[in-house]
């Protein structure tokens, strides 16, 4: 990637101050830079992480918390922070990127024995000059197979001392190790510092920025200026879910899946194919998109402990059934302070679980058997699948696949509100219209290999109507792969004719 | 001091410092103080600085009249400059022509770029010296009364015809090797190797069942990939191009080939890559808001290796998720 | 209707000419808003095009700060609508793309075409030839007023389809495109809006041709005879001419793309599909149905948009050569090869618009003749070019903003033309077509040329407007700015392209073989910049002078043609005597003229005897 261009949006977006140092200063490609900016005054503003309708939906005490206590939002901003200052909450799966490394030794003499007491901790005085001797540190890799990084730009330490502290690198050497840091910290031999902590996340930012923001949205709430005009809408990472999985019904996304997606596209949609970015490109873009799904989510399950008795309407009805309003705030404040760390920590976990279990081999689908050999007996085997009363797929897809089935006719009930949607059809979680596939298309979202096929149909399609078929026998679900594989070339799919005609051909086979 | 003087001051002063930094105080100080690097034009672009000392002069160049004449003399040597060192900065093509039509194509370019040059040269010069003897005419002099003049008329008329009829019939044979069905060389009358599907905003291939041939709809076994075509160096290739919603433009820039996908058509065209390795691909008619977004590329390499890799693609389209264990 | 009012030379005049003629008291309405009166349609006009010059510039800074600061707030605009606030400013890709469509459209539609038929064309053409007025005054006023609906449905298309959605498919509209409202669904019913704008500017052009075309013809001045006629005129003639045949044909397509997009609201017997073929799946609708051609509409749009570039440019050649001869007082060199290599771009200008389309899948044998053809263009504008250096050639220069301006069009005429040579070339076009050298070849010839041949055209006819004149050193400061940001952003553009970097595309730097181009996009947009902000200077001069600039008399430059025997400003009616015309309008230096000690001569004053009072008052 251009690395201009990765400074200029660092410039304006990517500034993490507080969890991870700056990411230094920005070289002005040229003076006539400032020049311009003088002319036309520009001064940059910040991007947002905007705030779920879910919260909103809360009494304004519950989204901005009472007296002492945080609420949702500030909860949410302490755990993940902001576009400019991104925080990791260690706790989370996710890839925070930086090079773990130890320090070998301390001070300009290399004594680590003698520098511990004069490094007596500083206040980070930016206007006092240090002298470079006494901010020098040796540092380590734990072993050989890492390498230490050509540039840094910060420290930041995990343990002795100064844990949790973090410091710019005013200078490095990679090949000795040697950094001399911008302010004075107690360091002694041993400490595990990371270089550049939370860079991967940093350059997944830029990366999303750049390419994703306008249509999924600065927060992933598939809400960027671009999205209005999609048909269908960019996902919406906040609920978690994403469709094309290769992990079953119950799991997340794993990080394969979101790769796929990237590299590959989804036809069909507006999701391009990125198939020409690097994968460690890929691969912080990757990560990035698991930080706002996770943030979404744990937005959303704050949101869920507060709603019932919290949310503005909840408020109302009280107020109706006699407290007064003063009373229930009383009662938030004290479920704020004393309920709610409990809960944080609750979602964490509950996320840092479901989030890692997604990377592993259970979670993945493995069908027990191979591919059915795609005869036109599996192909019949699977139209009768397909229309039998048990599976049923006939009636949203339609009985000649043309995803015209009669469930898209029907008035369906929002599930959360329980009215009814305006227009007639399936819809998804995220309450767009979700119209069942065109199988004839030969246009498959979440890919074409068998193995896709098999399963959407093994896990459903998370986050819609279409649902898990996972205690189908492995072998039917591949009886109706191999039929679903073949309509976009059958000229009359739902007739029997040319069923007839393959059967014989089939059954001749068989017969050999 | 009215303001066209005081603009000639300043432009005096402007001229005279940058000449001055550029070559004189820039380079000392960077010279003298060892930890100073002043930024200097000329490290950019070579031969600014002269450039600076040209212009400088040139406002020093007496009157107001004369400064005006030389201006125009001065900004086409600017033009000119620019154009000398683009090639050696980057700014020129993104490579050599690595195909037969990128040769050709380059060199009917270079061609004109001569015939435009020489006529920019000299037109801008006239322009310039018309001005300069106009600065510097003697108050008595005589303007020159005459309404024109057939035989210089003649003379300017029929040169430039046969300059420009020359040029069209240069191009002739070009456009047919590129363009016309019946003269698309022998290698590729056996037919398109692939599908190339523009959509809004990436570029779908589809490549036959291997061992079969390419058919206009897709055929099972067909195998699909996006944003990568792979295809036999040094051997020209045949691809369908079409479009599954609205226009786009197929461009690979190495090979100097670009051709419109249009709606509703199926465009057969021919190209062929010198060298094994990555040509960029993308589209060059806007196709909406993502039209910048079609990168894709075209890698070339030996038959052998795309043949293994179109059995690779066949394997992972059969992909059960099974591993096998036989 | 022609009303002799006494010849006042005050330019105090222009306040007060109302006064002089008894026969109808005129409210401030009739006069100054729903004017007949071609001076004050010409000055509406020109006003009009002025501001919306710094519309159009506007938004093409916007377009060049994306290009240079790729996803960066942008000043302004990512303050101004709510949906980029929470991108931190960042722009959207359609809205990009609608920021570079509406560039093109207002500057061609609403700057371009109107500043030189609209405002000089109905400024001078009555005066120029000696008439008192246009042969059809109201409708010369309805072709002025035609532009507000116009401006109205451009405007109002830049907020149709959503705050940051305006018509987003390039000022060419090329469907499907532009025509499935689902493919660029940016612009929604913008596309239609802009359409409608665009029908109504036709309108309005039409309406001015047809007027222009009938007061050459009829309603010239006793003696002014075809060849009599400045070069300005013929090239209003021609241009008239040019657009009276091409714009039905737009019309008549922009109509069939507004069947085409209105659809389903149409009853089904007049619904259309004219330019879709049928199994498109745009952005997951159903498949269309239908059988039309894409291509269709390119040869429509390219039959009107190709003479229309010879539109937005014959004026500005008549105009400058009127001004060349005046300032190197000298009679323009070839005047009869100017007036036929007029016609001749003309007549060739409506057989080379295929010349857009060489890779579009048209058929090679049609792009090898219009390549020749196109080819062939290229030598009228070349006699063009000669001819003027002709009349520069040892005159006697008056280095004013007027003379310097004419200059640079020629300088920057001949870069814009030998530029489109390489594009004339099929093979060659293969690779610079829709790439930034096509865009460097067109700013030149209308920016270039065009643009500076009516910055020369204000300061010289002000005069005539207002009866005062321009700050000749703030036009050269403007002059000097404006050169070197016109070339600072646009001759870079020729390596752009050259480099292949395509045009229309919100970030370039995407793909890595034009990463190394972001400098010298920077350097542009600094240009641009540079450019952009020195037109405030035109701006102040312009109507400072208006009210405050130097009060001159008639014939400030010392110049031939019928209007400057007018008073300055002409009153209602424009002569004080009927003109009669006795000669050529560029007899400069004539031995006739020095028999009477000056080096010019009116065309109305009559021959071999001297004129009985000194025209040039200033």
């Amino acid at each position: 990637m251009n690395t201009q261009i990765r400074k200029s949006l660092n410039r304006y977006h990517m500034i993490s101050k507080k969890d991870f140092a700056t990411s230094g200063s920005i070289q002005q490609t040229a003076w006539l830079c400032l020049a311009m900016l003088a002319t036309v005054g520009c001064s940059d503003f910040e991007a947002s992480f905007s705030i779920s309708e879910n919260t909103r939906s809360l009494a304004a005490e519950a989204q901005n918390g009472t007296g002492e206590s945080p609420g949702v939002i500030a909860l949410t901003e302490e755990k993940f922070g902001n576009p400019q200052s991104l925080k990791a909450w260690t706790k989370l799966p996710v890839n925070w990127g930086g090079t773990s490394v130890s320090v070998a030794a301390v001070g300009s003499d290399g004594d680590a024995g003698t520098s511990g007491e004069s490094a007596e901790v500083e206040t980070a005085d930016a206007t006092e000059t240090p002298e470079s001797g006494d901010n020098k540190v040796t540092l380590q890799v734990p072993d050989e197979s890492i390498s230490l990084p050509n540039t840094v730009s910060s420290l930041l330490v995990s343990s002795g001392e100064s844990a949790g502290q973090s410091v710019a690198v005013t200078s490095w050497d990679a090949s000795t190790g040697e950094a001399i840091l911008a302010t004075k910290l107690v360091l002694s031999a041993g400490d595990q510092c990371t270089l550049d902590a939370g860079k991967g996340l940093q350059e997944g930012r830029v990366l999303y920025m750049r390419h994703c923001s306008h249509c999924h949205g600065t927060a992933g709430d598939g809400n960027g200026p671009t999205a209005q005009y999609l048909n269908p809408r960019p996902r919406d990472y906040r609920h978690g879910v994403f469709k094309f999985t290769s992990t079953n019904d119950m799991s997340r996304a794993s990080r394969n899946d979101l790769t796929r997606v990237l590299r590959y596209g989804i036809p069909g949609t507006y999701m391009p194919s990125f198939l020409l970015m690097e994968d460690d490109e890929l691969e912080a873009i990757v990560e990035y998109v698991r930080f706002l799904a996770m943030r979404g989510e744990f937005e959303r399950k704050l949101v869920v402990e507060l709603s019932s008795d919290y949310s503005k309407d909840a408020m109302v009805s009280r107020i109706e059934g006699g407290e007064t309003r003063d009373e229930i705030v009383e009662e938030l404040a004290e479920f704020l302070e004393l309920d709610m760390p409990e809960s944080v920590d609750y979602v964490g976990n509950d996320l840092q679980e479901i989030w890692t279990a997604a990377e592993t081999e259970e979670a993945r689908v493995i069908p027990t058997v191979a591919r059915v050999p795609d005869t036109a007996e599996s192909r019949r085997r699977g139209r009768e699948l397909y229309l039998s009363k048990t599976l049923n797929c006939a009636d949203c897809h339609g009985i000649d696949g043309a995803g015209n089935g009669p469930q898209t006719m029907a008035f369906e009930k929002n599930p959360i509100t329980n009215e009814k949607y305006n227009e007639p059809g399936l819809h998804d979680v995220w309450d767009n219209l979700n119209q069942p596939r065109n199988l004839q298309a030969g246009i498959f979202r979440g890919g074409r290999r068998p193995i896709d096929i098999f399963c959407r149909v093994y896990s459903g399609i998370k986050g819609s109507r279409m649902p898990s078929f996972k205690n189908t026998p492995h072998e039917d679900i591949w009886h109706i792969v191999n039929y679903v594989l073949s309509l976009p070339f059958e000229s009359d799919p739902g007739a029997t004719g040319s069923l007839a005609s393959s059967e014989v051909a089939g059954g001749a086979e068989a017969g050999d | 001091m009215n303001l066209s003087t005081l603009l000639i001051w300043f432009l005096r002063l402007l001229s005279t410092g940058l000449a001055l930094y550029e070559l004189v105080v820039g380079p000392l100080v960077n010279s003298v103080l060892a930890d100073v690097s002043l930024p200097l034009l000329s490290d950019q672009v070579a031969g600014t600085k002269w450039f600076a000392l040209i212009f400088a002069v040139t406002t020093w160049a007496s009157s107001e009249k004369r400064f005006w004449a030389l201006f125009f003399w001065y900004w086409p040597l600017v033009a000119l400059w620019a154009c000398v060192i683009a090639p050696g900065n980057n700014w020129w093509f993104p490579s050599e022509p690595l195909s037969r039509a990128g040769h050709q194509i380059d060199g009917l370019f270079y061609m004109i770029l001569i015939i435009v040059a020489v006529t920019f040269i000299g037109t801008e010069f006239a322009l310039g010296y018309a001005l300069w003897k106009s600065a510097v005419r003697g108050k008595d002099d005589k303007v020159w009364f005459s309404h024109g003049s057939h035989r210089l008329e003649i003379v300017w008329t029929i040169v430039p015809a046969f300059i420009l009829v020359f040029i069209s019939m240069a191009q002739l044979d070009v456009v047919a090797d590129i363009r016309v069905l019946n003269r698309f060389p022998d290698e590729v009358q056996s037919g398109p190797v692939a599908e190339v599907m523009a959509r809004q905003f990436e570029w779908r291939i589809r490549y036959p069942k291997p061992g079969t041939e390419l058919m206009t709809t897709p055929q099972p076994g067909d195998l699909y990939y996006v944003n990568e075509l792979h295809i036999a160096a040094t051997v020209p290739t045949m691809v369908n191009l079409r479009t599954q919603d609205v226009q786009h433009s197929f461009f690979v820039p190495r090979m100097r080939v670009k051709q419109d996908a249009v709606p509703g058509l199926i465009i057969p065209i021919w190209f062929d890559a010198e060298k094994a390795g990555e040509y960029e691909l993308l589209c060059t008619e806007l196709c909406g808001w993502g039209h910048y977004k079609m990168k894709a590329r075209i890698i070339a390499e030996t038959p052998q290796q795309v043949s293994e890799y179109l059995t690779g693609l066949q394997a992972d389209q059969e992909e059960d998720g099974v591993a096998d264990e036989e | 209707m022609a009303t002799i009012t006494p010849a006042v030379d005050s330019a105090d005049h222009a306040h007060d000419h109302g006064h002089d003629h008894g026969h109808h008291e005129q409210t401030f309405i009739q006069k100054y808003v729903f004017s007949t009166d071609h001076k004050v349609i010409g000055i509406q006009f020109l006003i009009t095009t002025i501001l919306m010059l710094m519309v159009g510039g506007a938004l093409a800074l916007a377009v060049r700060w994306q290009l240079a600061f790729p996803w960066e707030s942008m000043p302004i605009v990512g303050k101004l609508f709510g949906v980029f606030a929470g991108e931190g400013g960042q722009i959207s890709p359609e809205f990009y793309t609608m920021l570079f469509t509406m560039h093109a459209s207002v500057m061609i539609f609403l700057v371009i075409i109107p500043v030189l038929a609209g405002a000089f064309g109905n400024f001078l053409i009555p005066l120029q030839i000696g008439a008192d007025d246009m042969a059809f005054p109201i409708l010369n006023m309805l072709s002025y007023w035609f532009m507000w609906p116009a401006i109205a449905c451009f405007g109002y298309s830049f907020v149709a389809g959503g705050a940051t959605a305006g018509p987003a498919n390039g000022w060419t509209s090329y469907p499907v495109l532009s025509d499935i409202a689902s493919a660029s669904p940016a612009s929604g019913n913008a596309q239609t809006w802009w359409l409608f704008g665009l029908t109504l500017v036709g309108v309005s052009s039409m309406m001015g041709s047809v007027n222009y075309m009938t007061t050459i013809i009829n309603m010239r001045a006793p003696g002014m005879t075809l060849f009599r006629m400045p070069l300005t005129i013929w090239s209003m003639f021609i241009t008239a001419i040019l657009q009276a045949f091409a714009l039905p044909v737009l019309t008549a397509a922009g109509f069939m793309l507004v069947f085409d997009r209105l659809g389903l609201l149409l009853p089904t017997s007049i619904q259309s599909v004219f330019f879709v073929p049928a199994g498109l799946i745009v952005n997951n609708s159903a498949p269309t149905v239908g059988g039309g051609q894409p291509l269709l509409w390119q040869h429509l749009f390219w039959f009107y948009s190709h003479p229309a570039v010879y539109i937005m440019l014959l004026p500005a050649m008549g105009m400058v050569s009127d001004m060349l001869a005046c300032t190197c007082r000298k009679p323009v060199f070839g005047y009869k090869p100017m007036v036929y290599s007029m016609a001749a771009i003309a007549g060739l200008g409506f057989i080379v618009w295929g010349h857009h389309m060489f890779t579009s899948g048209m058929n090679p044998a049609l792009g090898m003749t219009f390549m020749t053809s196109t080819m062939m263009i290229a030598l009228p504008s070349a006699i063009k070019v000669f001819n003027w250096i002709g009349t520069i050639w040892n005159g006697d220069i008056q280095f004013t903003g007027v003379f310097l301006n004419c200059a640079a069009f020629v300088a920057l005429f001949i870069v814009g033309g030998l530029s489109g040579i390489f594009m004339a070339a099929v093979p060659v076009d293969i690779y610079f077509h829709d790439t930034y050298f096509i865009v460097a070849h067109f700013h030149y010839v209308l920016f270039g040329a065009t643009l500076f041949g009516v910055f020369a055209a204000i300061q010289f006819w002000f005069p005539k407007m207002f009866g005062r004149e321009m700050n000749d050193g703030v036009q050269k400061i403007h002059f000097v700015l404006t050169f070197i940001g016109m070339n600072g952003t646009f001759f870079p553009m020729h390596l752009l392209g050259i480099a292949g970097m395509p045009r229309r595309y919100a970030d370039p730097y995407l793909h890595g073989y034009l990463e190394h181009l972001l400098p010298m996009n920077k350097l542009m947009t600094m240009s641009a910049i540079l450019m952009g902000f020195s037109q405030f200077l035109l701006l102040g001069n312009f109507f400072y002078s208006m009210f405050y600039g130097r009060k001159v008399g008639r014939n400030p430059w010392n110049a031939n043609g019928l209007e400057w025997s007018a008073p300055s400003p002409p009153g209602h009616g424009n002569f004080d005597v009927p003109p009669v015309c006795y000669r050529g309008p560029y007899e400069y230096s004539s031995p006739e003229a020095e028999a009477l000690g000056q080096d010019f001569i009116l065309q109305t004053d009559p021959p071999r005897r001297a004129a009985t009072t000194e025209p040039a008052t200033a």
